[in-house]
């Protein structure tokens, strides 16, 4: 059965546990252009959007889930939100839960909105990640 | 910002970016998101998209360079969202996409500010109800 509104409320297990180091937000970072000596140093903190890296984690969870039917290459991420606890830190080890808040099947389009939940393996919360996605469907006729 | 006065209609220092392939490849392995819609002109145009498309992570997080700059310390960032409009499409040239990114505070409720962000690319706004919320503490 394709995705619909019963699907609101799944929740998927927790993403394995990912330790965040000071050179992968190094490297965010300099992906940015960002200078701020807050993502340097000794202890540095990771730039906000960094939560995505553990977010897109989670959200392998929504699409592997082979009865929702959904297809990658035909999904866009319409809109993005984050709720921040606190900011990560290098050594903080975090996971990942990802909720389905919202599902509208309008014509040939899913909306589908979904939160993801971040927080340390010892759960300590983080941030809250909410997304929506756009997942056409196939076009009838259309080579699978 | 500190020592200025915070009030609506507050203007912050814009910022304007070249995004390159190169920077879409950077952010792709940073990310983790090797979808080549984003490096891949063939996989683009098989998905009848305008060609490569920036991340709309990377036009994201970018953005929100303007208010973190402004305010020094990203952790007084509390709340982040925004709308993915409009396509950043990325030339295979040294060029690359421009985009230029600007700020105004739209509501300071005590502690709180919220700074509307547009992020415009040839002419067209690519990103919709850019909010960030900060703890300006003064």
């Amino acid at each position: 059965m394709p995705i619909s509104e019963q699907h609101v409320g799944r929740r998927y297990p927790p993403t394995a546990p990912y330790e965040v180091s000071a050179a992968k937000i190094g490297e965010f970072a300099r992906a940015l252009g960002d200078d701020s000596s807050a993502y340097s140093g000794a202890a540095p903190i990771a730039p906000p959007t960094f939560v995505m890296v553990i977010a897109a984690d989670a959200w392998s969870s929504l699409f592997d889930d082979a009865e929702l039917e959904l297809a990658l290459r035909r999904v866009v991420h319409a809109d993005q939100r984050f709720d921040y606890v606190r900011p990560l830190r290098a050594g903080d080890r975090v996971s990942a839960v990802l909720s389905i808040d919202k599902v509208r099947v309008r014509g040939e389009v899913d909306i589908i909105g979904v939160s993801v939940q971040v927080a340390t393996v010892d759960g300590e919360p983080v941030c809250n990640a909410s997304s929506t996605f756009y997942h056409s469907h196939e076009p009838a006729g259309a080579p699978a | 910002m500190s020592g200025n006065a915070l009030e609506v209609g507050t203007t912050l220092p814009p910022l304007t970016v070249q995004l390159t392939r190169a920077d879409l490849v950077r952010y792709a392995g940073a990310s983790g998101d090797f979808n080549p819609i984003h490096w891949s002109d063939r996989a683009a145009t098989a998905l009848g998209l305008p060609g490569v498309l920036a991340h709309g992570m990377l036009t994201m997080g970018v953005a929100l360079r303007v208010v973190t700059d402004w305010i020094g310390d990203p952790t007084r960032v509390l709340s982040y969202s925004t709308r993915f409009t409009k396509p950043v499409v990325v030339p295979d040239d040294d060029a690359g996409a421009a985009v230029t990114f600007s700020g105004t505070v739209t509501a300071v409720d005590g502690d709180l500010a919220t700074v509307t962000i547009d992020a415009v690319c040839a002419d067209q706004k690519v990103l919709g109800a850019t909010r960030v919320e900060v703890r300006h503490g003064g």
